[in-house]
């Protein structure tokens, strides 16, 4: 968490083709580095626009934006500068396929920015892999399913290795399972330094991942800040279209009638667990680094000693679908082996080697609702 | 264009009626020669357009009645040194391969149909701005047209909307990924957008297939309120403007000499 | 009674599909109960509705509606979808006139209705998706939540026995998403039959009684909720994730060493049983509103639930609290020990009824006065 600005609007005002109305209007948002920021509220057509002020793309009729403190320019030059650092991904997928197989649309993005020829397939195919598809890359890409599709929009910005990813309801139209793995993809993205942000309208979602949110209401920004800030005041909430997140009003209304601290607010199901039941004795959890390389037998041998075995990271996951491996948690691994741990279970995490100190982080934020967790780090 | 339309204070009145109104004005015009007319038919037009509109016109259309307005501007200009009659010469010069010869008559004439095409402009402008398509096409049912060819000109004009948004939300997203930066990934970009716009309204009109069948389509759509016909009052209106304007242009006929007015000849 | 069935249906698009869009499945639907169809995307829910109105015909076995084979000829299929409806998730794809009334108009104008019915039915079905002053707008003025209203008005005013929704919250936000379920809980308390398709595991939880859970068009399971959510390697299989009221009342009742059951559906359900022991409920007044409306004096949040109880307090100008997910919010007081006001739309006096008192089987007595 720190304070570097990575993105900002100043007062920006925008009217959408000849409208009276601004369907932005005196919008002022800072998005900081390495800060998870999801945008709430408002409709449609407001929140995209204000993703193409973030990249330069549309120019506001009032206000500035700035991109690292530096107003933006709207040359040629500097806007191409831009888009490279600020990638946004839209909500309907075949609004942004532009290449006649998954490959080229993956490289598309990357040849535009005048890369030579390696580094573009090299981007493509790095980005291909983490969301699943380059085992895919010679199909036609409309013909993909809708989820297929949505990952594929996602790997073209990746593509472009930005500093910022905007994303606007990247798990719209996804079955809960690419939902979670898609969320999880995101959380290793913005762990690897590429920011998230992202727009939605699940309130309960931004609340599992997000640390910042700001919110709109038609075309003003009304709030900016924790997410519990604004949930305490339910006029500005209702005002602004949403509802308390299930998670916040459970804790609230249960710690009310315990005549116990509402904070540290719980946000994931097994932080809610933790809180509930604070005193049960816990099991360990050991977090294993692998870049693949083990096969069925490793994990039956995990599971016979007791032990609730799941995943974290886009390669662990490569690894066990291509090779049919069963584990426990395929998917929400990490939070559904915390509560399993809170049950007493002991339980593995086996993970991308870069994501080691993400699952660290996220072991140390469970201390705040109880005892320390017992863990331990190795490898696979 | 139609946005404009809906908000029009003329929206509520007979389609057809207006249709035929603008029709008859236009071809008393021609058939007189009076610049008066063409004034007072500027005139009717302007005062229709802002009754319509109040003027309030989108940049767009702005320019767009600009450019015809160069165009006719031009097209007179033409005319003008086109003389082939054997009036008085006004001007007769050699440029480049073109002869210019301009007489009295052609540049009279020239003046005319500028006033003309200005008045006819401002006329059509004031019934496109005060009825959108689907009106248009229930003017069209008024006067027995095939209803097949009605449904398809709405079938047209709504789908064209909806892809109209895609196209806008592929060239921002097209923009984002550098998809303008040089000739040839503009020309790679546009194909790109104009394939994926024919695959989504090829998937939209599959679905819509089915949604049809879902909601018990009969083979044509029921039109529930019907704009106001055009009844023995529009009639009445514009027999007498037409046969008002007709008589006060022969009348006027010659009025207005330009050539005398402007260059005393 | 059972409303629609399918007994060993096989379908499939063409006949090059390596595996059918819906394998062997059989299950029935029955009247009058809520019912969600999930799975993951491909597992066949959209081939189940389209099957359901007869659009597909099953390459083999049987679909019934009130028990009774389903008739492929033109008419008995135009009856039929009278009776049944299916709104599908995009409504670009079926808003085809060019102005809301229009569109409206198109389901009774086809039944050919005399005009006054038909102009009383758009009528009632703005009316009821809150879209009235929008009924002489053109279609393409509106934004994607409005044009979805009127999607769902265009179905409501064909006033059919059975309604299936695909997806019908999907792209809303929060509010209007409550709304249009509170809409849905509407049309079953006055005797439609509903069946909802959507991704949202809280939501099916909180509103089904029956699931039907379909994966690569397969039936892995139908029936009761709780059966399927407990059976975590089915769940996962299915590629569904476990409702968070189930799942935190799974994990903590095992550690407290309570009893799973009775299972929490609501989160007011939820925050019940986790209750402190002892825990007086709070009063709701409960104040029907039908043709006229009797405001009540009593200390509490101000709840509206029902599209006419919202309209009465407005006319009244009574402040509202609570205008979104009221019935909930009002419970969540009660359980709190604070007492509430809920204006609720007559026909759905009942259910609220039933769902207050649910609560008592959660340990927390909610006193209900009318």
């Amino acid at each position: 968490m720190t304070d570097e600005k990575l993105l900002e609007t100043r007062d920006i005002v925008y009217y959408y083709e000849g409208n009276k109305k601004p369907s932005l209007n005196k919008v002022s948002i800072v998005i900081r580095k390495g800060v998870k920021t999801a945008i709430l509220g408002g409709n449609g057509a407001g929140k995209s626009t204000l993703f193409y002020h973030l990249n330069g793309v549309v120019q506001p009729a009032e206000g500035v934006v700035l991109y690292r403190d530096t107003p933006l320019s709207y040359k040629k030059k500097a806007k191409r500068e831009l888009c490279s650092h600020v990638a946004v991904v839209l909500q309907n997928p075949d609004d942004q396929i532009f290449g006649q197989t998954v490959q080229e649309d993956a490289e598309y993005g990357p040849k535009n920015l005048g890369l030579p020829m390696e580094e573009v397939k090299e981007r493509a195919k790095r980005a291909l892999e983490q969301v699943g598809l380059w085992e895919k890359r010679d199909q036609n890409s409309l013909q993909l399913s809708y989820g297929q599709r949505k990952r594929l929009s996602l790997a073209g910005a990746i593509a472009m290795k930005p500093d910022v990813l905007i994303m606007d309801e990247p798990t719209a139209g996804l079955d809960p399972q690419m939902a979670l793995e898609l969320m999880e993809l995101a959380e290793q993205l913005h762990h690897n330094g590429m920011d998230i942000v992202m727009s939605t309208h699940d309130v309960d979602l931004a609340y599992m991942w997000a640390e910042d949110i700001h919110v709109l209401r038609r075309s003003e920004k009304v709030y900016s800040g924790p997410q519990e800030g604004f949930y305490a005041d339910r006029e500005l909430s209702y005002s602004a279209g949403l509802l308390a997140p299930s998670m916040f009003q459970i804790n609230t209304t249960l710690s009310a009638m315990r005549g116990v601290d509402p904070a540290p607010y719980p946000h994931t199901e097994p932080q809610l667990v933790a809180k509930m039941v604070p005193g049960k004795p816990r099991g360990k959890m050991e977090v294993l680094a692998s870049k693949g390389g083990f096969d069925q037998g490793y994990i039956d041998s995990l599971k016979s000693s007791g032990k609730i075995v799941g995943i974290f990271g886009t390669e662990i996951r490569k690894h066990i679908s291509s090779n049919n491996i069963m584990v426990d948690f395929f998917f929400g691994g990490f939070e559904s082996c915390m509560s399993q741990l809170l049950d007493g279970k002991d339980s593995v995490i086996i993970c991308d080697p870069d994501c080691i100190d993400l699952i660290e982080g996220k072991i140390k934020e469970m201390s705040a609702f109880g005892d320390p967790i017992d863990y331990t780090i190795g490898e696979a | 264009m139609d946005t404009l339309a809906y908000s029009s204070r003329m929206l509520d009145w007979s389609p057809l009626g207006k249709l035929v109104l603008v029709i008859a004005v236009l071809v008393v015009n021609i058939t007189v020669d009076s610049l008066l007319v063409t004034f007072v038919t500027l005139g009717i037009g302007l005062a229709l357009m802002a009754y319509s509109t109040n003027f309030k016109i989108p940049f767009i259309i702005f320019l767009a009645i600009l450019e015809a307005f160069v165009i006719l501007i031009f097209g007179a200009g033409v005319i003008s040194v086109n003389g082939m009659d054997n009036s008085l010469v006004i001007w007769d010069t050699d440029f480049l391969w073109m002869h210019f010869h301009m007489t009295v008559d052609s540049f009279n004439k020239a003046w005319l149909i500028l006033f003309r095409g200005t008045a006819g402009i401002a006329v059509m402008l004031a019934y496109a701005t005060s009825t959108p398509i689907p009106h248009m096409s229930l003017a069209m049912k008024q006067v027995h047209m095939p209803v097949e060819l009605i449904e398809i000109v709405i079938l047209i004009y709504r789908y064209a909307f909806l892809l109209l948004e895609r196209m806008e939300a592929m060239w921002n997203a097209a923009h984002s990924r550098m998809g303008f930066n040089g000739f040839r990934t503009y020309v790679g970009t546009v194909a790109a957008i104009a394939v994926g716009i024919f695959v989504q309204s090829t998937n939209l009109s599959d679905k819509s297939q089915i949604a049809l069948e879902c909601r018990n389509y009969r083979g044509y759509f029921p039109v529930f309120s019907e704009p106001a016909k055009m009844g023995v009052k529009w009639l009445v209106v514009i027999i007498a403007m037409a046969v008002g304007i007709y008589m006060f242009g022969k009348y006027t006929e010659g009025w207005f000499d330009m050539a005398h007015i402007l260059l005393g000849v | 009674m059972s409303l629609l069935e399918f007994r060993n249906l096989t379908y499939s698009y063409n006949s090059r599909q390596k595996k059918p869009s819906l394998d062997n499945v059989s299950f029935k639907v029955e009247e009058g109960r809520r019912t969600a169809i999930i799975g993951a995307n491909g597992a066949g829910k959209s081939t189940t509705f389209y099957s359901f109105n007869g659009i597909f015909k099953p390459s083999s076995g049987e679909v019934l509606y009130r028990d009774r084979p389903l008739i492929y000829t033109k008419e008995a299929l135009r009856e039929l979808r009278n009776d049944i409806c299916v709104v599908v998730q995009n409504p670009d794809e079926q808003i085809f006139s060019s102005t809301v009334e229009s569109d409206v108009a198109f389901g009774p104008m086809s039944m050919e209705l005399p005009r006054d019915e038909v102009d009383k039915r758009i009528d009632s079905a703005l009316a009821m998706v809150g879209m009235s002053e929008y009924r002489m707008r053109p279609s393409t003025q509106l934004s994607y939540g409005q044009r979805k209203r009127i999607s769902l008005a265009g179905a409501l005013a064909v006033r059919p026995k059975v309604l299936i929704l695909d997806e019908p919250t999907a792209g809303l936000d929060p509010q209007m998403a409550r709304e249009v379920m509170e809409l849905v809980d509407e049309l079953c308390c006055t005797g439609t039959t509903v069946i909802i398709s959507t991704h949202d595991v809280d939501l099916i939880y909180s509103w089904a009684e029956d699931i039907i859970v379909l994966n690569h068009g397969d039936l892995i399971y139908a029936g009761e909720p709780e059966e399927f959510f407990s059976d975590a390697s089915k769940t996962a299989s299915a590629g569904v994730a476990r409702p968070h009221t189930f799942s935190v009342n799974s994990y903590v009742s095992k550690m407290r060493g309570k009893e799973e059951a009775p299972y929490p559906r609501t989160n007011s359900q939820f925050v019940a049983k986790m209750a402190p022991e002892g825990t007086v409920g709070g009063k709701i007044k409960l104040v029907p509103v039908g043709d006229t409306v009797e405001p009540a004096h009593f200390n509490g949040h101000v709840g509206a639930y029902g599209y006419s109880a919202k309209k009465a307090l407005k006319a009244l100008g009574i402040p509202i609290d609570y205008e979104f997910d009221a019935l909930e919010m009002c419970m969540q007081d009660a359980v709190k020990g604070l007492d509430s006001v809920l204006y609720c739309d007559e026909n759905m006096i009942k259910m609220a009824r039933d769902r207050i008192d649910s609560l008592e089987t959660f340990g927390v007595k909610a006193e209900v006065i009318m």
